[in-house]
């Protein structure tokens, strides 16, 4: 196959691979017809995400962050196809993911995978370990030889530092951090060059997540991997990540490069959730519990939805949402939706 | 200290028979807390945290049970209490609080109900006295409006106002001690730090003793005064949370500090324990943290420790044995 060629490792950051433009996804979440007839309401639709941008570039760490039910995990179903846009469009390598259902496609297909949370429900029991990296080099049809494939599987899983004995075994002979290698192995069977990896370690106790960070920096170097990371930990993301966007009900509140975003957060969300976290280097120190939760995403409040329960909404924040827009200050320059940052009150 | 301690356990055990023996789940192990103080119990699922608080409220399921050792409160052994006697010490004496509000609340009863009769259980007031401490106690908890939303049902909250009224059943009738099983692990960050700070404070105006069961440090560097951190069923290090934190002294809590990743600085790699924590069935003989130790000697393999002083706190490793440091 001409198509698996890997790229040159490097750590230098180049052309876009992934660009999400203006992408929305809507569930309906209605009551059956005939509820809706005799209660007389109509549908409920929830904008799961609504009206995401950003690009990722090759060899780079894209981390999204939020609280649950932000939309993170939608995005990241998207990128890779799991989930239609509602509207909007996912471009890999520049071309239309919604268009590619092609044989042309199926080439560009293999080059994303993805990583799930639970090692527990994402790999199939009554399967060996040898047949589920396999799978997607029999589904996708690379290599059709038998001994070449199992020459294939035992070069996967040394790269994640399984030994190659494991692949006559059941998922239920591992651990946690054990399976979420197997599932590494598995995803990166096709040659991928982009991985999605939503909360991949948020199962995992902190020394098994602790070698499955490890190992996915080492993989990045290694084969020029580049990573959309899914994550509510903000202390993961700040050590996996280059750049990090915040989401809040569905939007992208603060994208920044991660040093800037961690020293210099500019979106009073950030901030709160900066100031929520507990973290040991901080130890004794009190944290600034903030009032509010998140509010019901079927009924977001109208214009910024963060206002009831930012310190600095005023009368605009109530009724026109804020866009997207560069910020730039001396140490760098981000992008942040929020008047008050614009207006430069805060 | 000069009063006994509130809560002692001594040498406790817990098995889970099986057709190929029993299984130790939690092995051995002692501590005691304090009036007023609070307690962290730390450790990766498995090392038997969750279990020991169980054992202390005796709720441990069948066939699990406690094969050695006692738990006393106030000087009193609670661990072979008849179930109807240990039934007036839970919620009365010790509260509890537990990671999921949802199985900790009947879904089919008001909030309202669930606390009032925990409270005429327990103390002697009448209905209307009853309700009105159940409307206080909301209020504490900081749910806004309590005396309307006291009648309504746990689905009515959201997951953070239902682990406020969960915090409010447990102190309803005002124990001494709570034990907090993972109490934030199913909340997101910002409501944690709310439902930590509530926590915090309720306790320390009732002057609760709490033993806080949870494997985020973060959690635990923010709350405890001292923590205990277990792996496999035994008590590697205890001491003062600050201690155990930046001058740590079992090599698995050095492993364990070092994997937690921090914004406090930047690192390329974690530090990385190689391997996982031993399953029940195959805890290795002498120190059971010694294939993964990189410290391991010979005697680790042998001998198994018991908690040792190592500086301000106690460690269960052989590098602390000062007499066998002297004769070498």
């Amino acid at each position: 196959m001409a198509a698996v060629v890997a790229p040159a490792p490097s750590a230098h950051i180049g052309e876009v691979i992934v660009a999400a433009k203006n992408i929305a996804k809507y569930f309906d979440v209605s009551p059956p017809w005939l509820n809706r007839v005799l209660e007389r309401s109509g549908r409920q639709i929830l904008h799961a995400v609504d009206g995401v941008d950003f690009e990722i570039r090759r060899g780079e760490t894209l981390a999204l962050v939020g609280e649950s039910g932000c939309g993170k995990s939608t995005v990241a179903r998207m990128l890779v196809g799991l989930y239609a846009p509602s509207s909007g469009k996912v471009e890999f390598f520049g071309r239309d993911l919604s268009e590619m259902n092609t044989a042309s496609g199926r080439a560009l297909r293999q080059k994303r995978q993805m990583i799930f949370q639970d090692p527990y429900a994402s790999l199939n029991p009554r399967w060996r370990v040898a047949d589920i990296v396999a799978e997607p080099l029999r589904t996708h049809g690379l290599i059709k030889d038998e001994h070449a494939i199992k020459a294939r599987v035992d070069e996967l899983l040394t790269q994640v530092r399984l030994a190659p004995a494991d692949k006559e075994k059941y998922p239920h002979q591992f651990s946690g951090g054990q399976r979420q290698r197997i599932s590494i192995a598995r995803a990166l069977a096709t040659h991928p060059e982009f991985l999605v990896c939503d909360e991949p370690t948020s199962a995992l106790d902190v020394s098994v997540q602790a070698q499955v960070l490890n190992l996915m920096k080492d993989l990045q170097r290694e084969l020029g991997l580049t990573y959309l990371f899914i994550s509510h930990n903000l202390a993961v993301v700040h050590h996996i990540s280059d750049r990090v966007g915040v989401m809040y009900l569905g939007r992208i509140v603060e994208l920044a490069p991660k040093r800037l975003l961690f020293a210099r957060p500019a979106h009073p969300y950030t901030r709160m959730l900066l100031d929520a976290i507990p973290d040991l280097a901080m130890s004794g120190r009190a944290r600034t519990p903030v009032a509010g939760e998140v509010p019901n995403p079927l009924s977001p409040p109208p214009g910024c939805t963060f206002h009831p329960r930012c310190p600095h909404a005023n009368q605009r924040c109530r009724t026109e949402a804020p866009l997207l827009r560069a910020f730039r200050r001396a140490e760098g320059e981000s992008l942040v939706a929020c008047h008050a940052v614009e207006e430069g009150r805060i | 200290m000069s009063r006994a301690p509130l809560l002692a356990v001594r040498n406790l055990r817990i098995e889970f028979p099986t057709r190929r023996g029993a299984l130790v789940a939690v092995d051995d192990i002692s501590f005691s807390i304090a009036h007023g103080e609070v307690l962290g119990v730390v450790g990766e699922s498995g090392a038997g945290k969750s279990l020991t608080g169980a054992a202390i409220i005796g709720l441990i399921e069948p066939p699990g049970r406690i094969a050695a050792g006692e738990v006393k409160l106030n000087g009193l052994r609670i661990d072979n209490l008849p179930e109807a006697e240990m039934r007036k010490v839970r919620g009365r004496e010790i509260g509890a609080i537990f990671q999921d509000p949802l199985t900790s609340l009947n879904p089919l009863y008001t909030v309202g109900r669930q606390l009032t009769e925990t409270i005429t259980t327990h103390l002697h007031v009448s209905q209307a006295q009853a309700r009105k401490r159940a409307v206080d106690l909301l209020g504490s908890t900081g749910i806004p409006a309590p005396d309307r939303r006291i009648d309504q049902y746990p689905h009515q909250f959201s997951g953070g106002m239902r682990q406020r009224v969960v915090i409010a059943l447990a102190l309803a009738a005002e124990p001494k001690l709570v034990i907090a099983d993972e109490p934030t692990t199913a909340l997101d960050v910002s409501i944690q730090a709310q439902i930590i700070a509530l926590l915090k404070r309720l306790c320390r105006e009732h002057e609760t003793a709490v033993m806080l069961v949870t494997h985020d440090m973060g959690v635990i560097a923010e709350t405890a005064d001292r923590v205990a951190v277990m792996y496999a069923g035994r008590i590697a290090e205890v001491g003062p949370v600050a201690d155990v934190i930046h001058r740590p002294q079992h090599p698995y809590t050095v492993g364990l500090m070092g994997s937690i990743p921090s914004l406090g600085f930047e690192s390329e790699r974690l530090v990385q324990i190689e391997g996982s924590m031993p399953r029940l069935t195959a805890i290795p003989a002498g120190c059971a943290f010694h294939p993964r130790c990189e410290k391991a000697f010979d005697r680790c393999a042998r001998e198994r420790p018991d908690l040792m002083p190592a500086g301000v706190s106690a460690a269960a490793c052989w590098l602390h044995d000062t007499s066998a440091r002297r004769a070498a």
